[in-house]
């Protein structure tokens, strides 16, 4: 216990160093612009700017990057309320209620309470992420490649089995991804797999390359080609403030949200749209009856509240498999694994021993981070707002400016622009056909990880496959696997019978 | 990609949509992932097989992936064929696809990956926002294209590439091309 204080403090000591602090500041800023504007995720940001991996040190971009991601989620929720257009799937709830509560002339109160909850809900987590995570990484060490291999293997399971609608669609977008992770040379013995003789291949397929084109490149495409006249009405904003009733029905929800996303955040079953449905739902369930009707009619204040709370504290649990495990969940989450890797850090168990200071200063940013995105957002919401105001082609045509540099200036290579003309096609057809994206994602950055702990496995097993079963951690989780494919199967089933 | 109101559907339910060329698109999709699959077979036949103690060698997740994406594409085949895809959800935006604007966007991102190692970050980039403006532009149904419009879009380009170009090589040092070899341009 004094032991994580002092390790604390010694990442609050790093964290807070004047240039750093200017790196979590302008990651706030960012994220919180970016999250504003539509069409613009925390992972395709981050992922347009790991060119900078190659100058900036790994402590001080790794804030700037987490700042990035939680900053998007404070952001993601004014656009939601305002513009009722869900940046991304875990504001889809927020987008819900608080658009209504909008429509009525309460946009101070919805904002203010999702800012506050994902302010109360980031800090709760934070402080959990700092007692669990060093706990989580001890133990993580004693596990081995098989278990680690089932890990991985929940981890894909659940990205793109229950995360979707469609299990297959989810499936068939998984495969993809581990199928561009194939392209390349194999980790365990040097052969070259699937670069069909073309150079560019023999690296592989960069994560970075894949998450800016099926995502910034695919929404320039498919709103020059879809959604032209697609009409967006805004919401007026007003006075951001609570009254006293409204602090009184938010903060229990911010509390419940927080105890449902967290869990959510650390299993390798991210995603933080779970979490926030089921906060919706609880919130709409436990409200006073005279509340309840507010439901879906002029907006409640709870259900906006919980489900904020829910997703900042999801999001950054997922910090928690990320550091100590080395699995992300989330797509961010993946892109930051890549950003690791780019400085040959390789995050796992080990990362708490062999960086600590590079964590701790992470952890540190983020209690650092969660105040500067209240103040950012709170008493500055009009600032952002503004940026609402740039028009849909500028905006997209800048998009594709900003993907130039990221795709480009990875390796210098124009072969990569026009792979990403590819993938941005790709990302149409999926979008039109309601494929989900992450399973390519973190099919393609998992892929290799778990090819290698699944042979290293093997050959600890001596080429026997029942060492995934003799062992009685990596057997509890091939149950998981088996349980989290057939549940939802079997309770649909039981329904309709 | 021409979703004409399908003879199947009675003209009675008109607020679902064309199920004839939705499907078509459909079994498109799923023949797709049936060819990825074919290729990763087709490759996987080319990469060698020794396994050491592991017993699986480097052709065996290529196999297995190929196995599951072909099982993945004759399901939604199967699914295309019979009623279209299950727990689908409506696309976002226009029924119809806006292929002239897209032609002009797609030109953007292409000019730009051909020319940006010859005209340099800025100049190629520019061009690229102004091809993508006029686009998006005329997807939403407003006047493009006429010089005036063209002339402050290709400036504006300009503005936002140029800082971009200027903060990634000064300051991040990331290797972009320029024109000549001031930095400047």
């Amino acid at each position: 216990m004094v032991d994580i204080l002092n390790q604390l403090l010694g990442g609050f000591a790093t964290a807070g160093t004047p240039i750093n602090l200017l790196w979590a500041l302008a990651g706030c800023a960012l994220g919180t612009a970016i999250g504003v504007l539509p069409g613009l995720g925390p992972a395709v940001t981050i992922a347009m700017l790991l060119p900078i991996t190659g100058q900036v040190e790994p402590t001080a971009s790794m804030i700037f990057f987490a700042g990035i991601y939680y900053g998007a989620m404070y952001g993601g929720s004014t656009t939601s309320i305002l513009l009722n257009t869900p940046g991304e799937t875990g504001t889809m709830v927020t987008a819900l209620e608080g658009f209504k509560m909008a429509k009525h002339g309460r946009a101070g109160a919805a904002l203010a309470t999702s800012a506050i909850g994902s302010f109360v809900a980031g800090t709760i987590v934070t402080i959990l992420v700092t007692l669990f995570a060093p706990v989580l990484a001890k133990f993580a060490v004693q596990l081995g490649p098989p278990e680690y291999f089932c890990l991985m293997l929940l981890a894909f399971t659940t990205v793109s089995a229950v995360l979707g609608k469609s299990t297959l669609r989810g499936m068939t977008a998984l495969f993809f991804g581990l199928a561009l992770g194939l392209v390349g040379i194999d980790q365990i013995t040097a052969q070259v797999r699937y670069t069909g003789g073309v150079m560019e291949f023999m690296d592989g397929v960069e994560v970075v390359l894949v998450a800016v084109g099926l995502f910034a490149v695919t929404e320039a495409f498919y709103n020059a080609l879809y959604e032209g006249r697609s009409a967006n009405e805004m919401n007026k904003l007003n006075k951001v403030h609570m009254t006293r009733t409204e602090w009184r029905r938010s903060w229990p929800a911010w509390l419940r949200g927080t105890a449902i996303g967290f869990p959510f955040g650390t299993i390798p079953a991210g995603g933080s749209e779970i979490p926030t449905f089921l906060s919706y739902a609880a919130e709409r369930k436990l409200a006073k009856p005279a509340h309840q009707a507010e439901f879906g009619t002029v907006g409640a204040i709870e259900g906006v509240a919980g489900p904020e709370a829910a997703n900042n504290a999801a999001v950054t649990a997922t910090l928690v498999p990320l550091l100590t495990l080395g699995i992300p969940t989330s797509v961010t989450a993946a892109i930051l694994l890549s950003a690791l890797q780019n400085y040959g850090i390789n995050a796992g168990p080990q990362l708490f021993q062999t960086s600590g200071d590079l964590v701790w200063a992470l952890i540190a940013s983020l209690y650092i981070g969660n105040v500067m995105l209240l103040v950012l957002n709170l008493p500055l919401v009009g600032l952002w707002v503004k940026l609402l105001k740039i028009p849909k082609p500028q905006l997209y045509a800048g998009i594709l400016i900003f993907a130039t540099v990221g795709v480009y200036g990875m390796r210098q290579s124009a072969f990569d622009l026009y792979l990403m003309y590819g993938l941005g096609l790709l990302g149409i057809v999926m979008r039109r056909y309601d494929f989900p994206t992450a399973p390519v994602i973190v099919g393609l950055i998992l892929g290799p990880l778990a090819e290698a702990q699944m042979r290293n496995a093997l050959s600890i097993g001596e080429g026997s496959w029942l060492v995934f079963v003799q062992r009685p951690m990596s057997a509890t989780l091939l149950v998981v696997v088996v349980l989290v494919l057939v549940t939802p199967r079997l309770l649909a089933w039981h329904r309709r019978a | 990609m021409n979703p004409r109101p399908s003879p199947v559907s009675p003209p009675s339910v008109p607020a679902k949509p064309p199920v004839a060329g939705r499907c078509a698109g459909q079994l498109l999709v799923g023949v797709g992932a049936l060819g990825v699959a074919a290729v990763l077979a087709y490759g996987a036949t080319s990469i060698s097989s020794e396994a050491g103690y592991a017993g699986v060698g480097p052709n065996f997740l290529p196999w297995v992936v190929s196995g599951a994406l072909a099982i993945c594409g004759g399901l939604l085949v199967f699914e295309a064929l019979t009623g279209g895809y299950r727990r689908m959800e409506t696309p976002s935006g226009a029924p119809r696809g806006d292929w002239h604007a897209l032609a002009w966007v797609s030109a953007g991102v292409l000019l730009n990956a051909t020319l940006i190692t010859t005209i340099g970050f800025i100049l190629s980039c520019a061009l690229c926002f102004t091809l993508a403006v006029r686009g998006l532009r005329a997807s939403e149904g407003k006047l493009s294209g006429n010089l005036r419009q063209t002339v402050i879009d290709a400036v504006t380009g300009m503005l936002i590439a140029a800082p971009v170009y200027w903060l990634f090589t000064k300051l991040l040092a990331v290797n972009l091309p320029g024109l000549s070899s001031t930095g400047w341009i």
